[in-house]
């Protein structure tokens, strides 16, 4: 049996652990729910954008616009595909970060030359060992996602997009379903998908009320579209801000209580290694006792 | 006098919701284009700059605004910008500070890019100053 002395450490270094993930449990909960009061309030803005662009899509499905080119002409082995994907900046996040590489690491597999974008220390770390080619000027962070750090992120991607070294752009993040359950989830987010607008079909004896556009077609769509993918960015973000938190907290959650698991187990130890420890000294003072007794017979 | 339904969303909030007599937006050709009660049906692009409101009669009041566009549907206005702000919770000495930054990243040499985007904020930085030096709502 252990030395006692050697359990009592053995407890205090639990608990001392125990100290930190609970704290970190806390700090978790907090930030998600500041990420999800984030999400609540700019998800109008978003809405009313998207809901716009459909609009116009009704009303001028002939129109044509920079971010809605599929450049069907350059082949499939040429595409330029770049990806952002969203990781953490730390692990202790349970299986969070492991869920986003493996999506990624499927979409590395489909022809195409890959470019990674990678926004989080972690999955920076992960692809630089790998050998990916990532963009070494994206340096973004994941804490605190902010609407500015979004349209700095679209802008890169834009421009890269009109001078034809993206040919498609796909944002890999985890999605919070509820609570209980976040989903890793792929979306494209350049060129824009008409069908991701759902373009309702309106009956011809409608009334469509004529909607004039100042300065002009183009001018509107430039100055909505961009809003729109930055607005999608900035929700992915936040998204994904949320689910890393709420993984840590779960991952925390059950740190500490595996913690408390072990504190219990090693006090029992302790407690028998103690009365054993106890027994044994009152048998040897008995004994002694027993044996000065019979010398003064 | 006849009043429109307005209705600013701004990224990170529902800006204003309520009646509106005259608003006067800035749109990308330089101009602003006012807009009053029983306009055309008509989306309108906004760009950086300041946004005059008219709730009673000749009292105008002031809102920053960013990048975004104007819808106006039968009698509701409905204007969705990245950013909107009232002069008084523009922090002037902030905008001063982030107008100098922009100042300077544009004296040096730089990409294409990088130029547009800190001649974007130079505008957004300037747009601030001024929207924060009127009267307040």
């Amino acid at each position: 049996m252990a030395n006692i002395r050697e359990i009592q450490t053995r407890i205090n270094s639990v608990k001392d652990t125990m100290k930190i993930t609970n704290a970190m449990y806390m700090i978790s909960s907090t930030k998600m729910r500041q990420a999800k009061k984030k999400l609540a309030e700019s998800e109008p803005y978003f809405y009313g954008l998207q809901g716009e662009i459909s609009r116009i899509l009704r009303h001028m499905p002939e129109i044509e616009h920079l971010y809605f080119d599929k450049r069907e002409e350059v082949p499939k082995e040429k595409r330029k595909i770049g990806s952002i994907v969203i990781t953490a900046d730390k692990g202790l996040a349970g299986a969070y970060n492991h869920n986003i590489v493996k999506v990624e690491d499927e979409l590395l597999k489909e022809p195409g030359e890959h470019k990674l974008f990678v926004v989080g220390e972690l999955g920076r770390h992960y692809y630089a060992n790998k050998g990916v080619k990532i963009d070494t000027n994206f340096l973004y962070t994941v804490q605190k996602p902010t609407m500015h750090r979004a349209r700095d992120i679209a802008e890169e991607i834009f421009s890269q997009f009109r001078e034809g070294e993206l040919d498609e752009v796909y944002i890999v993040y985890t999605r919070m379903e509820n609570s209980m359950l976040t989903m890793v989830e792929k979306m494209k987010i350049l060129p824009l998908e008409r069908s991701s607008f759902n373009e309702m079909k309106m009956p011809i004896n409608i009334h469509r009320e004529a909607i004039a556009l100042y300065p002009s077609a183009e001018a509107v769509l430039d100055s909505i579209v961009p809003n729109y993918v930055v607005g999608m960015i900035y929700g992915c973000l936040v998204e994904a801000y949320a689910s890393e938190h709420n993984a840590r907290m779960t991952a925390m959650q059950s740190a500490t209580d595996s913690a408390q698991e072990i504190i219990k187990d090693l006090s029992i130890i302790y407690n028998r290694a103690r009365q054993a420890a106890i027994t044994q000294e009152i048998t040897e003072v008995c004994a002694g006792a027993k044996a000065q007794k019979r010398k003064r017979k | 006098m006849d009043t429109f339904g307005l209705k600013i969303i701004s990224s990170d909030r529902v800006f204003y919701e309520g009646r509106c007599r005259k608003m006067i937006v800035p749109v990308p050709d330089g101009g602003g284009m006012e807009i009053l009660p029983h306009h055309e049906n008509m989306v309108i692009a906004v760009a950086i700059g300041d946004t005059k409101l008219q709730f009673e009669e000749g009292e105008w009041v002031d809102v920053a605004v960013g990048t975004g566009f104007l819808e106006i549907v039968n009698n509701r206005v409905t204007m969705l910008v990245q950013t909107a702000e009232k002069p008084e919770d523009i922090d002037a000495r902030h905008a001063q500070e982030q107008k100098e930054y922009a100042e300077e990243r544009l004296r040096q040499k730089q990409s294409i890019q990088e130029y547009y985007r800190t001649q974007a904020s130079l505008s957004r930085a300037m747009n601030r100053l001024k929207v924060s030096k009127r009267k307040e709502w």
